[in-house]
């Protein structure tokens, strides 16, 4: 009895089959990364990519490390709960070394901002209409921004 | 059993051989696997867990003055190209009119409450809102509304993404993955609140992280950061102490999400959010 033989055709054709199948399972076994499908159908390392990038704003528990006087007399006034950052800008540079010098606040620009009148602002938000309200003064010339109401 | 019993010494030594060069193989495959990898992705500093959180933004409607400082913040702080296009967040107006003289009483019947609506967003707040869009006399009521992503549990863009680029994290942030992302933006037309754009930098698909490098080191997010009013807040639902603002705000404030009917399940909760916000 001879045993049962494939034709040539089909024996390279079978082996050419198993050669594509085993490079696909090579191919993925060294690209898809180990951490992918951790928590989802996701590289799970990316997490601590995003993690990793570089912060801009350094957060106002940064500026009371060193500047702990007039983030006291702030935390009374009425501005109390604005981030030291929204006028002053990003100090991150700043916070990682104190030399950075970050620049002064010259203008009464950061006032107006916020409280020059409009009607979409909430009612009760203090707002003045900056054309008629002391025209032509400087806003730092009766209001200190740490404490706007000081000395009024 | 002795499988080496009828073997002869050189049978024996080359099966040896055989073993020794296989688990030298195993060793290779292993380095070279490590080595490939490490050029696809980078091993991050630890002590972070994303499953002990569930961050959350919140939008206090009513606190917003629209001085546009938070989407300034947030540009500077993700590097967002500056031209007016690409906001990651940013800070819209709405003015709804006064009905008009004629459209109010058909038949003897008030029939419309309101006019028509306007809204603006000029570079997304940036640089403040004039207050002269519509002239006083003719609004009925008008207010700001700060947009980013909404965070949604059933994301359309996550669902759209065909390589698996963009995914919602276990502690509730949805993001992109910058070395999958093919800049397709089928996800930019997916979602329904226009969160997304593609980068001219990086031709990748760009949104809020929710500033996801600040939150895992103890920071808020920037624009929660600079916010003058509180408008924004931002917290751990995971968080169970009773400090915590996100969950003060939960149990105090009358909640609503933005387009509920998409279905999306928003995680942003607005407070005092007028029917007329799409």
């Amino acid at each position: 009895m001879s045993q049962p033989k494939l034709p040539p055709q089909l024996t390279r054709l079978l082996l050419v089959t198993v050669a594509i199948v085993a490079v696909y399972f090579a191919a993925r076994h060294f690209l898809v990364p180990p951490s992918f499908g951790q928590y989802g159908w996701y590289r799970a390392d990316f997490l601590k990519e995003a993690a990793a990038l570089p912060t801009t704003y350094a957060g106002a528990a940064a500026c009371a490390e060193c500047h702990d006087k007039v983030v006291a007399k702030f935390a009374k006034s009425k501005h109390k709960g604005v981030a030291c950052e929204a006028c002053h800008g990003a100090q991150g540079a700043h916070a990682d070394d104190p030399a950075i010098k970050p620049a002064k606040i010259t203008d009464g620009l950061f006032c107006v901002r916020c409280h020059a009148a409009n009607p979409a602002r909430p009612e009760k938000f203090p707002q003045v209409n900056v054309a008629e309200h002391n025209a032509g003064t400087k806003c730092g010339e009766c209001h200190s921004p740490h404490h706007p109401t000081e000395g009024l | 059993m002795n499988v080496f019993k009828n073997a002869t010494r050189r049978q024996a030594l080359s099966a040896l051989g055989r073993v020794a060069a296989g688990l030298a193989a195993l060793f290779t495959v292993k380095h070279v696997k490590a080595a490939v990898q490490g050029a696809v992705s980078t091993p991050a500093p630890k002590g972070y867990d994303p499953t002990a959180h569930q961050w959350q933004m919140a939008i206090d409607v009513e606190k917003c003055i629209g001085c546009g400082l938070c989407a300034e913040a947030c540009k500077k702080e993700n590097h967002v190209p500056k031209e007016p296009g690409y906001f990651r967040t940013w800070v819209e107006r709405y003015i709804i009119k006064k009905p008009k003289a004629g459209a109010m009483v058909m038949h003897g019947e008030v029939v419309m409450a309101r006019g028509e609506t306007v809204v603006d967003s000029p570079n997304g707040g940036i640089g403040g809102f004039s207050p002269s869009a519509v002239p006083k006399p003719e609004i009925l009521k008008s207010f700001f509304v700060p947009k980013l992503c909404n965070l949604c549990r059933h994301s359309p863009c996550d669902q759209a993404c065909p390589v698996g680029a963009t995914f919602r994290s276990p502690d509730g942030v949805v993001l992109v993955d910058w070395k999958y992302c093919i800049g397709c933006s089928f996800c930019v037309q997916a979602c329904p609140y226009g969160c997304r754009f593609i980068s001219p930098v990086t031709h990748t698909a760009e949104k809020c992280t929710l500033c996801y490098h600040r939150i895992t080191h103890g920071l808020k997010p920037a624009c929660v950061e600079i916010c003058p009013t509180g408008s924004r807040i931002f917290g751990d639902l995971k968080d169970l102490s009773p400090s915590n603002p996100l969950r003060k705000f939960y149990e105090n404030r009358k909640l609503q999400t933005l387009k509920p009917h998409l279905g999306t399940e928003p995680h942003v909760f607005y407070a005092g959010l007028d029917g007329e916000v799409r």
